[in-house]
């Protein structure tokens, strides 16, 4: 087993590497640089003269042709240090610890929200199966999961935001956030993560639970199920302990592959609610140009992807004894 | 094989009574039969079906160019403009017409006659007051509701939707189409390289494969359309293809690496049937099935993203009619209702009719599943 998860360690750190280089010379090789695209937009009599534009090219490394620049990032990054952006100047490091809450805030609470609902509607898909209300339900689900998050956010917002006017149509905070109590603070703060985080568990949902459906029939006609039943073990019993514990494998390995889009939020869907988070700092980063804020959230999303995949085939092993890794 | 199954007494008599051996079906054949009994699956198929009509026949179905007009003694088809511009005849061009056609037609030849579309509307631009006869010129921003003329309302600046609608179908199935085409071609070739020679071979691909996969999607369709000064729908889809053939990929691979040791490749192998032949004449058609599925299931994700480029403001240049760049002139204004549901709706069904064909097709393609779904 350790052998296994250092051979898989060493590869992913050579997949990293190669990700990052092709990232690194991709971004580089977009037209403009962080510092035309920022001054010029903004004000074209605030744009720099050459001298400063040098000057400011030597300061962020952008006059080493990238290949070089791409070694000079790999070496700050051996000492932990993602460089600053360039657009903010600040350091990524604290961008990205600035941003991570708020996205996670959205993606936790929709995770949490798919099992909570995704478990009882698969356990009973699999009860009901064949029925009128299972087959209504899988129908009904599988649209879901079929229609595009951000028609869904733009619908919800025509409707309960334009139209009904009870949410607020996006961002996290209202304008008097800081006047209000704690309680009125965190009111505040679930009223603008509502339509969020539908958005997020819908699609979610639907996949989970035909998950948990096809996983639970497989196991159902095992023959360890036939004997519970023959023993006349009750069939709410048969259902929760004897099949859906064995069901639960899938299940974990599934959590370790949804670990990117925990942390790594939706860009869209934060792009439609003006959300503060990780995706949208993200979109924010590749229009400013910002080279060090883009490196530094594709490494932890590379990273996070082969952490994930790991982690989902540790689990596997953890859960499940007949699998081993020797 | 036969079905000559001896404990089963009505085959057997069947067997004497047709008196020959009954050929089985084949393997398209049997499929195509599973994927039949599919309603939804079926349902689905003939909704694609009827996006291609549409696609085909946008011009014919919401227009300004007649479909068909007699000017001056010879026939014209100023409707296939909408597909090239260099396809409608420059006779209009230096005769004036300015893109209307009706009354400059009756102006210019009295005894033209022309076949319009079903609906005098145009994806690009407003009509205006009496540019056809008895029809009020489109309203713009919020008085732009559905209504009589405009089935599907308009956009901020008078445009019709549902002529935008018909003419983006095209956008969407090329999308997917074409997409999915080039990565189909991408993924297979590398998995059955690296599923039929294995070893170093396999090693190179497979990091390859995980290279591509663990690159954030959006930042390398972002990162390559930023490099591209001026993408266009052609450009969309080639990026939405390179960057989308990973799955296809570890499929195929797997379907390779399994066949490569069943009996009739290694009874090729044994007569000396070249390589490449084996791979796409013997392997090929036998892994096609299980492939075929995530192609499928590609081509709604390929709608997704290019949809939700054009939302974003990333996708083909403003003209081009889009169901993504009508919901983004719906985002900066959610008082226009109408630019949402509809074109969402569209981009939602289409996305359900390839899910619905690829879990038909899975169920149809795989023993296993039969019987599953209904």
């Amino acid at each position: 087993m350790l052998t296994y998860i250092v051979r898989r360690l060493l590869i992913g750190a050579m997949t990293l590497l190669l990700i990052t280089f092709v990232i690194f010379g991709l971004i580089r090789n977009m037209p403009g640089t962080p510092l035309t695209v920022q001054m010029g937009e903004l004000d074209p009599s605030r744009k720099l003269n050459p001298a400063d534009i040098e000057r400011m090219k030597k300061a962020y490394g952008l006059d080493r042709p990238w290949p070089q620049a791409y070694v000079v990032w790999v070496g700050q990054l051996t000492k932990l240090d993602l460089g600053r952006s360039i657009s903010r100047k600040q350091p990524v490091t604290r961008l990205i610890a600035e941003r991570i809450g708020p996205t996670m805030l959205l993606s936790v609470s929709s995770l949490v929200l798919t099992y909570l609902l995704s478990i009882p509607l698969g356990l009973t898909a699999t009860v009901r199966s064949g029925k009128l209300d299972e087959r209504t339900m899988s129908t009904a689900l599988y649209m879901l999961y079929s229609f595009p998050s951000f028609v869904a956010a733009l619908l919800l917002q025509v409707f309960f935001a334009v139209r009904l006017e009870w949410l607020p149509l996006f961002g996290m905070t209202s304008d008097n956030y800081a006047s209000l109590s704690m309680a009125g603070k965190t009111w505040d703060i679930f009223l603008h993560m509502l339509m969020p985080v539908t958005c997020y568990t819908y699609g979610g949902l639907a996949y989970y639970s035909r998950f948990i459906r096809a996983n639970m029939q497989e196991v159902v006609r095992q023959d360890y199920i036939r004997t519970a039943r023959a023993k006349g073990v009750s069939p709410k019993r048969v259902i929760l302990v004897h099949a859906f514990r064995n069901t639960f494998i899938p299940l974990v390995t599934l959590i370790g592959l949804t670990l990117p889009s925990i942390l790594g939020g939706s860009v869209i869907l934060e792009q439609i609610f003006t959300w503060p988070g990780m995706g949208r700092l993200f979109f924010e980063a590749i229009g400013e140009r910002d080279y060090p804020t883009i490196m530094g959230l594709t490494l932890m999303f590379s990273i996070l992807t082969l952490a994930g995949q790991l982690l989902a085939d540790i689990l596997y092993a953890v859960v499940d004894p007949r699998v081993s890794y020797s | 094989m036969t079905l000559t199954t001896p404990n089963n007494p009505l085959e057997e008599a069947h067997e004497q009574l047709m008196n020959e051996p009954q050929k089985s079906r084949g393997f398209w054949a049997e499929a195509w039969r599973q994927f039949r009994k599919r309603k939804l699956a079926m349902v689905a198929l003939y909704y694609v079906g009827f996006l291609v009509l549409v696609a085909i026949f946008a011009p014919a179905i919401a227009g300004t160019k007649p479909v068909v007009v007699k000017y001056k003694g010879n026939y014209y088809f100023p409707a296939m403009g909408y597909f090239r511009t260099s396809w409608e005849n420059p006779i209009f061009y230096k005769d004036r017409f300015r893109k209307i056609y009706p009354e400059n037609l009756k102006e210019k030849d009295p005894d033209s006659w022309a076949i319009w579309p079903l609906v005098y509307q145009d994806p690009y631009r407003r009509v205006r007051d009496g540019e056809w006869p008895g029809q009020p010129g489109n309203p713009t921003g919020a008085k732009g509701a559905p209504n009589r003329y405009n089935i599907f309302g308009t956009t901020q600046y008078g445009v019709d939707v549902f002529a935008q609608m018909v003419h983006g179908t095209t956008v969407a199935l090329l999308v997917g189409f074409v997409s999915m085409g080039i990565a189909g071609a991408i993924g297979i070739t590398i998995g059955a390289l690296a599923g039929y020679f294995s070893g170093w071979v396999d090693m190179l691909l497979s990091r390859l494969i995980e290279v591509v996969m663990c690159i954030p999607t959006l930042v390398l369709i972002l990162a390559l359309i930023a490099i591209l000064e001026k993408p266009t729908i052609w450009h969309m889809m080639a990026i939405i293809g390179c960057t989308s053939w990973t799955g296809i990929a570890r499929l195929a691979r797997a379907e390779f690496l399994k066949l490569r040791e069943s009996d009739f490749v290694i009874a090729a192998q044994a007569i000396g049937v070249g390589r490449l032949r084996i791979m796409y004449r013997y392997i090929l058609p036998n892994a096609m099935a299980p492939i075929l599925v995530p192609i499928t299931f590609g081509i709604a994700s390929a709608i997704l993203i290019e949809s939700g480029l054009s939302f974003l403001g990333f996708g083909a240049p403003p003209p081009n009619p889009s169901w993504g760049t009508l919901l983004n002139a719906g985002r900066t204004n959610l008082n226009l209702w109408w630019l949402i549901v509809f074109p969402g709706m569209a981009i939602f069904l289409a996305v359900l009719a390839y899910n619905l064909i690829g879990e038909g097709l899975q169920e149809a393609t795989d023993p296993r599943l039969r019987g599953a779904g209904r």
